[in-house]
């Protein structure tokens, strides 16, 4: 170990998180590899270590011989200052290498609110910030998550986007990497070159202009490069990379725990959910095939817990099978088996028993709205008696705790659908006092809203997020409504953070300017409250001439360009106009077994597959 | 009583904490397909205890944990089998059952190894002689339990025997510290040499358990 590092480390907390070694972590010679890969997660390590698409991407590089996948993830406060004080860039978990001599430094983009620590990474590996100011090939600075939907507040620091599900087109563009450096590509002409790989998007190659009023007059590609970047997905679920033998982290992070992978995409069509839209088509995965999966990967691993991951899991068509297989493995060996995206409507007696016979775990729904009418309007399915009744199911077995989480500021809600949250919960509690076993135990309700946010390639891209006044407002209607119900606790989203998400989410790329001025000025670690500074960030605004009203709280006309108009994932702007139109006449649409709505994902199933 | 490991943890382990090694030793006993005893009770887990916790970044080459083998898999196999299953640094030398109590552990001999990159000044070692030639050196102590939040230790009365070796950029003090009740932190050596000569404040020191001894100075298993 670097002996630096070795000096540091006694005077930062959790130190098990700088050196790597973990079980599975796979360490090869560099000499024997064409090309070193820096898998980046912009926050801490327990976050990103959590991470089942990192996971994939880190096996999958690592099968290959000649590429050679190391993490690296954001340090701490504590840890940043020793290593700018004694001089030590950042590295590679694996070999302790500074990343800046890796070929392609990588970043999994998740959230909007760890931009500023893209930029913090990249400054503590002392590579400049700025595509325009890395004139070399290596190292390459590539990004990919669900951000990279609009990924234009970052297009100056990036040099290309990778969309879309990354099994297959992270290896494309390094094969392509190999070929670049092997024959002595300037980096222009790899750009050029990459960005003819469908999926890739190479901000360079296109000129953005706009209008007086500060929206987008036109993005205009060069180079060749394509008018709409579709994002890419994997075709078989069944024959796509599992990672069963996985890193095993020495110390606890968030998810300590085996990720079961059902399927991808979302049958529901939930109005609001990026995810819903974004990761469509729905695909499964065959339940003997992930039975099978899991075992391995609880023997491999010497995990405990084995939870099952999905946008909706009680929508998996097999999931009794799947449940009653991996019991018959976990339950003698007291192995705990938790299914989180439970839907209420479908949460029936005979799952909950099931999941009963190892450990009881906390119950969450989330309604989203209050009323039946809002609910309509923004296509959640879900009828109060089924939630009440799936309620009334798990009380009577014993459980006394739900948590129920809501949106305030969804288009259309009115202070009666605000109200309609304090009587839904309400109801819930009734529910309890007449299906409780133990009423001495007494119940904990506890209710959640968060602040809506409108994210881009939804049907609500084109709707303004409320104004921080009418959403304190709307809470305080809400907190009075519950204040005499002692059993249930309301808990309220801070709006600061939804805010610069709102702001960010659908921004251009004038705001990387704003992004950068942040950072100069500390801005780090925003998702976390011991760093993140509003004020911060509204000077940074100020500073570069921006308003962020303009983007969070805007309605935008129907043909708007938006910034994100390259990015494609596949859903048709026209569907998802058709939606928020069926949404201000509180009209559903059915899901996507029940009836195609014709969203236009199934065009991405190569040779006709369906979607299912 | 219960089965024992003999275990180093040296390199990259040596920043593993107390729980995380105890949860790291429950994975790889599943990992190795090792049975052992779980606990009793409404949440059973493997049972595991580590008889003196080490402090994170020191490294040691005679840790000992407690456990239940269960049938099935012989002394002789698990510390192979075991080790396979260990993150970087951590190894396992032997497996056996227990024939004494863990309270007939005495001492720890330490290593620490004072580092002075740029040369060590001469005086250092006649220093370090004369602190631990004191007839006592009472510090302070953090401590939760007292009500000052700290309590008052004679570091002198702890130390069972030492001897001090000196190189061009180094001063290795081989010392056997008492065990328990109460232990004694090699810590307290370096922050009690610092406060007394801060001119011979090295810059780093390492710290290492090479042995655990019974009250006769022979290796404790």
């Amino acid at each position: 170990m670097n002996r630096t590092l070795e000096h540091i480390l006694p005077n930062v907390q959790k130190p098990a998180r700088y050196t790597g070694g973990e079980y599975n972590a796979v360490v090869k010679d560099k000499q024997t590899v064409k090309t070193r890969f820096a898998l980046c997660f912009p926050d801490t390590y327990e976050i990103g270590m959590s991470n089942l698409g990192c996971r994939i991407l880190y096996g999958l590089m690592n099968e290959r011989k000649d590429v050679w996948c190391e993490r690296c993830f954001a340090p701490w406060g504590d840890m940043e200052e020793e290593m700018r004080r004694e001089g030590l860039l950042l590295y590679g978990l694996e070999s302790g290498d500074p990343i800046s001599d890796f070929d392609i430094i990588g970043f999994s983009l998740g959230y909007e609110m760890a931009y500023s620590n893209v930029l913090n990474m990249l400054d503590l590996a002392e590579v400049p910030l700025r595509s325009a100011d890395r004139p070399d090939l290596t190292p390459l600075v590539v990004a990919g998550g669900t951000c990279c939907y609009n990924p234009e507040p970052l297009a100056p620091f990036i040099d290309f986007f990778s969309l879309g599900e990354g099994e297959e087109v992270t290896l494309e563009y390094i094969d392509l990497y190999q070929q670049a450096k092997e024959e002595g590509w300037s980096k222009e002409e790899f750009l050029r070159e990459v960005a003819k790989i469908p999926g890739i998007y190479v901000p360079s190659l296109y000129d953005v202009t706009y209008h007086e009023d500060g929206t987008v007059a036109a993005i205009t590609p060069k180079d060749g490069a394509p008018a709409t970047v579709t994002k890419r997905i994997v075709q078989d679920m069944n024959k796509s990379y599992f990672p069963v033998k996985t890193i095993i982290p020495s110390t606890e992070i968030v998810h300590d725990r085996v990720m079961l992978e059902l399927f991808r995409g979302c049958i529901r069509g939930c109005r609001f959910c990026q995810a819903g839209y974004a990761y469509r088509p729905v695909r499964s995965r065959d339940p003997k095939l992930l039975a099978e999966y899991g075992k391995a990967a609880c023997e491999d691993s010497g995990y405990q817990e084995m939870t099952l991951s999905s946008l909706s899991s009680t929508d998996y068509p097999c999931l009794m099978e799947l449940c009653d297989d991996l019991l018959d493995y976990c339950a003698p060996r007291d192995i705990g088996l938790s299914l989180p995206s439970l839907r209420a409507d479908t949460f029936s007696m005979n799952l909950m028993e099931r999941l009963q016979r190892v450990r009881k775990g906390g119950l969450t729904f989330a309604p989203e709205a209050g009323t039946q009418r809002l609910r309509d309007a923004i296509n959640k399915n879900l009828r109060e008696e089924d939630l009440l009744q799936s309620c009334r199911t798990a009380f009577s077995g014993g459980w006394s705790g739900v948590k129920l989480y809501f949106m305030l500021g969804l288009p259309t809600e009115t202070d009666e659908d605000v109200l309609g949250i304090a009587d839904l919960a309400r109801k819930v509690y009734f529910a309890w006092r007449e299906c409780t076993p133990n009423k001495a135990r007494g119940v904990r309700i506890t209710v959640s809203t968060s602040w809506f946010v409108p994210k881009p390639h939804t049907a609500f891209q084109w709707d303004a997020q409320i104004p921080v006044e009418e959403y304190q407002r709307r809470v305080n209607l809400l907190r009075d409504a519950l204040k005499r119900d002692k059993s249930i606790t309301y808990n309220w989203h801070d709006p600061e953070t939804s805010y610069l998400e709102a702001v960010f989410s659908r921004g251009d790329r004038r705001l990387a300017d704003v992004l950068e001025w942040a950072w100069a000025h500390g801005a780090k670690m925003d998702s976390w409250s011991e760093y993140f500074d509003f004020r911060r960030w509204m000077d940074a605004l100020s500073a570069c001439g921006l308003d962020g009203d303009f983007y969070a709280h805007r309605v935008r006309e129907k043909d708007e360009v938006f910034p994100w108009s390259v990015p494609s994932v596949g859903v048709s702007r026209d569907f998802l106009w058709r939606e928020r139109e069926l949404c201000y006449q509180s009209q559903t649409t059915p899901d996507c077994r029940t009836r195609c709505s014709g969203c236009g994902a199934n065009k991405l199933l190569t040779g006709g597959g369906r979607c299912g | 009583m219960a089965d024992r490991l003999l275990f180093s943890k040296t390199g990259r382990a040596k920043y593993i904490s107390h729980l995380d090694l105890m949860r790291t030793f429950q994975r790889a006993f599943a990992r190795a397909k090792i049975p052992i005893k779980h606990t009793e009770g409404f949440n059973p887990h493997p049972f595991v205890s580590i008889a003196l916790p080490l402090s994170v970044g020191y490294s040691s080459q005679c840790e000992i944990l407690e456990f239940g083998l269960l049938e099935g898999t012989s002394y002789e196999e698990v510390p192979a089998r075991l080790t396979a299953a260990m993150p970087e640094g951590i190894v396992v030398h032997q497996c056996y059952p227990a024939q004494r109590k863990l309270k007939e552990l005495a001492s720890l001999n330490y290593i620490m190894n004072f580092e002075y990159p740029e040369g060590r000044p001469q005086a250092a070692e006649p220093a370090m002689r004369e602190l631990l030639g004191r007839e006592s050196l009472v510090v302070q102590k953090k401590s939760n339990k007292s009500k000052k939040g700290y309590t008052e230790v004679d570091l002198i009365s702890l130390i069972r025997g030492w001897n001090l070796e000196c190189q061009s950029d180094t001063m290795t003090l081989d010392a056997v510290l008492s065990a328990q009740n109460p232990g004694l932190n090699p810590e307290l050596i370096r922050a009690a040499f610092c406060q007394a000569y801060p001119q011979f404040a090295p810059d780093f020191v390492t710290f290492h358990r090479r042995e655990v001894l019974d009250v006769e100075g022979k290796p404790f298993r």
